[in-house]
């Protein structure tokens, strides 16, 4: 039953109940909106909630999983305004599909508290050469220029500005 | 004149230079004065799956802004949705500088040259018009700009799809087709005022011109470089 674990793990990172979905009507409203459907087949992010809420198992190959952009197409669509961007990244994180971009991504906020995009672009390299990105260097010309990282100063961690007692304050 | 806070976010030091020179140029044409949060961090952008550790990395900005203002102007939509996100008990105004444009001051502004005869697809994506309470007040800004100043407008359909940006790096396949759907449906220069959807277009509009409005602002105001 490893994959209730994962789902306790996306309730605890986003912050949503198991009952927050059972107000799901069904409506598939988001499913119509959603942009995944232009990369995929009868992508439902319905579907999604509902496996969550009735216990089943999220694969990591679903397309929506994979290949979501965070539009919040389905959100503003969605009669309760379910925050599905945030359940699929959290449903990522849960089952561990970080992939190197994202990985330094974070590293940077570790290390300097801003992203400095040459680290990022150096250390997702190796994927950046597999994908056949350098064909596209003439383009991004107009993005390169040279900056040294600034490290930033940090404030003990607290969340948002108010004093929020319960975890993500829904 | 008016003083705001100015978060201008990670792109804008990096890849998106040039939006952040563009909106300091015009924010202070336009009489508003912009100070930096000192030693701002960056919001977490679309990258954590954590609710609370990301509105606590976008929330520690606001504390930081607590001496200089209380309206804070963020120009990355991502940082502007995130900022948004960590204002939660409201005590902050976060601004994204298309917030600032209005027929008054455009209409202020000293036309050295117009648009007329070109034509230009407005393309806001996805953070600035989406969810609704995170979404832009004034949602058609980028047209009132380019129709004030004689340009044509096309592609009005397409303005709020998704370039797929966030998934360039990880995906590329996903944003190229998405990305090709918006500019197959649209015609003219793209103006932007996201980071993301700049680095998508510009990486698959082929011979289509990508430019920030600010870029186009300025060009109206007389400056030196052309679109």
């Amino acid at each position: 039953m490893e994959h209730i674990m994962h789902h306790k793990r996306v309730f605890e990172l986003t912050g949503y109940s198991q009952k927050d979905f059972s107000v799901c009507l069904g409506c598939k409203i988001c499913a119509s909106v959603c942009t995944v459907n232009d990369l995929a087949l009868n992508v439902n992010p319905q579907e999604l909630l509902m496996k969550l809420f009735m216990g089943e198992q999220i694969k990591n190959d679903e397309p929506l999983v994979q290949y979501c952009t965070s539009c919040y197409r389905c959100t503003a669509a969605c009669p309760w305004q379910i925050m599905i961007p945030e359940v699929v990244r959290a449903v990522k994180e849960s089952l561990g599909m970080e992939a190197r971009f994202e990985k330094a991504f974070k590293k940077c906020l570790n290390i300097w508290g801003r992203v400095y995009e040459p680290f990022v672009i150096i250390m997702s390299a190796p994927d950046l050469l597999k994908g056949g990105y350098l064909q596209y260097l003439p383009r991004w010309m107009e993005y390169a220029g040279f900056h040294f990282p600034h490290r930033v100063k940090r404030l003990s961690h607290s969340s948002g500005t108010g004093s929020l007692k319960t975890p993500a304050g829904r | 004149m008016m003083e705001y806070g100015y978060y201008p976010g990670c792109s804008l030091t990096g890849s998106a230079k040039k939006l952040d020179r563009g909106v300091r140029k015009i924010c202070e044409i336009l009489g508003h004065r912009l100070i930096e949060i000192p030693d701002w961090n960056c919001c977490g952008a679309l990258e954590y799956g954590n609710r609370n550790e990301l509105l606590s990395i976008s929330g520690e900005n606001l504390k930081k802004a607590e001496q200089i203002a209380r309206e804070i102007v963020v120009p990355c939509p991502a940082c502007f949705k995130n900022l948004k996100d960590a204002n939660t008990d409201g005590v902050y105004t976060i601004l994204s500088p298309l917030e600032l444009l209005n027929d008054a001051n455009l209409l202020k502004i000293e036309k050295k040259r117009d648009l007329k005869g070109q034509v230009f697809f407005p393309y806001y994506g996805c953070l600035l018009m989406r969810p609704e309470g995170n979404a832009i007040r004034n949602k058609t800004i980028m047209e009132d700009v380019i129709s004030t100043f004689g340009g044509e407008i096309d592609g009005e359909k397409m303005k709020d799809r998704c370039c797929g940006g966030n998934q360039l790096f990880l995906n590329k396949w996903a944003t190229e087709k998405l990305s090709t759907l918006i500019l197959s449906k649209s015609k003219g220069t793209i103006v932007v005022f996201c980071p993301f959807c700049h680095m998508a277009m510009k990486t698959f509009a082929m011979d289509r011109k990508v430019i920030y409005l600010t870029d186009l602002l300025l060009y109206v105001m007389g400056e030196k470089r052309s679109l």
